[in-house]
């Protein structure tokens, strides 16, 4: 018996520049290889903002699976905020709307020709992020073989009724979070498609070394480490002050460790510490020796630096009105949330004083990534749902 | 009391069409116990959908009606650029396009659903193929009800329509077959649904001897009760009549048919046309026959099946129309057939069981189309949709 047909459909894909839901993308491809002949469809883009054409159209190969590139047609407009201001306003039309996501683009109809054409040929047809182009109107024309991944979270956008029919009419829907999904079943009352939170595995390299990290960029004492684009959007701003805040009032010395790509400016000061992008060995030896990551992101539909702190028995400190950040660590009991600027420096105190404190909720978490994003259970997670959409379509 | 929002192509005194006319009977039924509102447009004719009706809020039945102008009716080219997309070449957009050109194209009532959908509890869409179902659903999929009243008919299978029969909280048919076909296509089996039919008034005072002295009708009838034209099947009709009359042991009969001609009549004794008749009178003509016939192809819900059978008279149906097939064979009302030979064979089973086959027909219709039946039919598609 020859294996079912899969098709990935996602808007960039290959060796493409930060994209958490494109990365997803390509280790869940990884995978579900074993058990199903995967294809994917995707743009010519690389980057996530112009969209340009950088990639030939075509069909080439990207760690050995098939990968149809389609020409974008039209990338981000050059009216794009407006377009999107005038979306989100209260008084907006439904040509406003459809304005908007073309100009977010990448606008790339012969994709859509393909999915119209081969998508029904094969078993599934596997669509990541909700909000671009490729699946908002892609997935309409598969709906009765689409599994939809919407790596969603709480944003004006996903509020335009033009995302409705995308998560309303795919077959089955694999959320990142218990949280996503209840945002979700709140915005669109569609708890009758079969869903189940599925996520990622995450995988941590052993020889972790805290040392080797501190020696390498001369870092004593006690530290915090943020990872992730430095961005005002992730509340970078926020937690800088915080912990200026913190340091300039009181005795207990601290540093903040920063890594990541740098899109805002960062206080000139010898405790906060910019090593800009690093290598994943440099991440893992720096999560193993922190005293917790911070994750001050609101808008988060799946932390996976998170996750990897867990799995490296490490806790979280994270904002209070993070629904699926702190949701998560509550659940996990892997960590703390602050509400305000002084609970953020009391609880980055206690977890320096209290070292068996910051261990038990790390090894806490530890557990809580075992359970649920471990690949063999999201494999099977997949396996399941895509059985079901077999099942319905026999 | 819930508040429901019906969408319909057209809704007035002037609309003559079997989906608006359902629209309406539900319209009025669920007024009964909830607060019912009509959003259409200022249409009238299905064809060109030309502006007959001021647009705005108006009364109708009692019921506030919001009618909303036709931007683009008909593209008169529609024939031509369907052809292409039905059965050549074209590129996934001309789909798109397809649905625009049929008309009606009616943005202002796309926009009220979405700045106003959000007041109702339910809202029931009529008819798939039209632009204000196609695009409406998709704006309030968690309260949209689809009467979608398809037929196994081409457009069925186009994209704008793939997501469309995934979205709504529920479906209500007018017929099992319509389900079938619909779950068919879709693999949708997992929305709720609900088979609707038809709700019946009681047929009222009828004279069967006063239609047949008007008309100078004797002896055995058949009855043909419709538009005579092509599309509804009379060229074959009165081809297997001719045939059915000519062979040897050929009992005397007439065939009368009763509509509007919009197709050459043979002109031979057994074969009477009486042109349309009032509605009045309807009653008295079926009942004054010994057979219905109805040799259409495609029909939605064979309506006049049910009232022949309100005053006991059998019918007789093509074995390949699922959905008359199906009724004839729910209620042990009638007879069908496969071709011209079959036919005849049909007719002379159902004249000489007439009562037997008359009676099983007016047991069915009473339990199936009385209005406390419909009613609890319609209630159920309600709670569907809104829990």
């Amino acid at each position: 018996m020859t294996a079912p047909t899969l098709m990935v459909v996602v808007q960039r894909y290959g060796d493409i520049a930060g994209g958490g839901a494109e990365a997803h993308a390509r280790a869940v491809v990884q995978r579900l290889r074993p058990y199903f002949n995967v294809e994917v469809a995707t743009t010519t883009a690389r980057d996530y903002w112009t969209w340009a054409n950088e990639f030939t159209p075509g069909l080439n190969a990207v760690d050995g699976v098939p990968v149809h590139r389609f020409p974008v047609e039209r990338g981000r407009s050059r009216d794009f905020r407006l377009r999107e201001r005038r979306a989100f306003s209260e008084t907006h039309t439904l040509a406003d709307e459809r304005a908007f996501v073309e100009a977010q683009g990448p606008v790339a109809p012969d994709l859509l020709e393909h999915v119209h054409r081969r998508g029904r040929a094969v078993d599934h047809v596997l669509f990541f992020t909700y909000i671009y182009y490729p699946t908002v109107l892609g997935l309409p024309l598969a709906p009765e073989r689409a599994v939809l991944v919407p790596t969603a979270h709480d944003e004006p956008a996903i509020r335009l009724a033009i995302y409705k029919p995308v998560f309303c009419a795919p077959r089955a829907i694999a959320f990142n979070t218990a949280e996503e999904r209840a945002m979700v079943h709140g915005l669109f009352r569609n708890e009758r498609v079969p869903n189940e939170v599925v996520g990622v595995g995450v995988d941590v390299p052993a020889g972790r070394s805290a040392d080797r990290f501190r020696q390498r960029y001369a870092i004593e004492g006690p530290y915090f480490l943020y990872v992730g684009r430095i961005v005002e959007s992730k509340q970078c701003g926020q937690l800088f002050d915080a912990f200026a805040r913190w340091q300039d009032s009181r005795g207990m010395r601290a540093t903040l460790v920063l890594m990541g790509h740098r899109e805002m400016p960062v206080p000139d000061r010898p405790d906060i510490r910019l090593l800009g992008r690093t290598s994943d060995e440099d991440k893992f030896d720096a999560l193993a020796g922190c005293v917790a990551l911070v994750q001050p992101s609101l808008l988060e539909s799946l932390s996976i630096i998170a996750l990897e702190a867990w799995a490296c028995g490490r806790p979280v400190i994270c904002d209070a009105r993070s629904p699926v950040v702190w949701g998560m660590t509550y659940r996990a009991g892997a960590g703390l949330a602050y509400r305000s600027a002084a609970e953020y420096a009391e609880i980055s105190e206690m977890l320096i004083a209290r070292p068996q404190l910051a261990s038990r909720l790390g090894a806490s978490g530890q557990s809580f990534v075992a359970r649920t994003y471990t690949w063999p259970r999201v494999v099977e997670a997949y396996l399941d749902l895509f059985a079901e959409v077999r099942a319905r379509n026999a | 009391v819930s508040d429901i929002l019906i969408v319909v192509q057209r809704f007035g005194d002037e609309v003559v069409g079997g989906s608006e006319g359902h629209a309406r009977v539900v319209a009025s039924r669920l007024a009964r116990s909830h607060r019912v509102e009509v959003a259409t447009t200022t249409a009238a004719d299905y064809w060109t959908w030309a502006p007959y009706y001021p647009a705005g809020t108006s009364e109708l039945d009692g019921l506030r009606v919001h009618r909303f102008a036709v931007a683009e009716g008909r593209d008169p080219e529609f024939k031509s650029f369907e052809a292409k997309v039905l059965n050549g070449e074209h590129a996934l957009a001309d789909e798109g396009e397809w649905l625009r050109r049929q008309g009606p194209h009616c943005p202002e009532l796309l926009e009220f659903l979405k700045d106003d959908g959000g007041r109702y509890d339910a809202v029931l869409f009529y008819t798939y193929i039209y632009e204000p179902t196609a695009l409406g659903v998709p704006i309030v999929p968690e309260r949209a009800a689809l009467i979608s009243t398809a037929h196994d008919e081409a457009p069925l299978r186009l994209a704008p329509y793939r997501a469309l029969f995934q979205l709504p909280r529920a479906f209500g048919f007018l017929t099992p077959e319509e389900r079938d076909l619909v779950h068919r296509t879709f693999r949708n089996e997992h929305i709720p649904y609900e088979t609707l039919g038809l709700g019946l008034d009681a047929p009222g005072p009828y004279d069967a001897a006063a239609f047949r002295a008007a008309h100078q009708l004797e002896g055995p009838l058949v009855l043909y009760l419709g538009q005579v034209s092509e599309g509804k099947g009379c060229d074959e009709l009165l081809a297997a009549w001719s045939a059915y009359r000519s062979r040897p042991t050929a009992r005397p009969a007439t065939l009368v048919l009763a509509g509007t001609l919009r197709m050459e009549v043979p002109d031979r004794r057994d074969v009477v046309a009486i042109g349309r008749i009032p509605d009045a009178e309807k009653y008295s003509a079926l009942a004054a026959v010994d057979a219905l016939v109805l040799p259409s192809r495609f029909e939605s819900l064979g309506i006049v099946l049910l009232e022949a059978w309100q005053v006991g008279t059998p019918a007789v149906v093509r074995a390949d129309n699922p959905v008359t097939a199906g009724q004839v064979a729910r209620s042990g009302g009638g007879v069908t057939y496969r071709d011209a030979r079959g036919f005849g064979d049909a007719l002379d089973r159902a004249i000489a069981a007439r009562d037997a086959l008359g009676s099983a027909g007016r047991a069915w219709v009473g339990r199936e189309s009385s209005w406390d039946a419909f009613d609890a039919r319609l209630a159920q598609l309600v709670a569907l949709t809104i829990e």
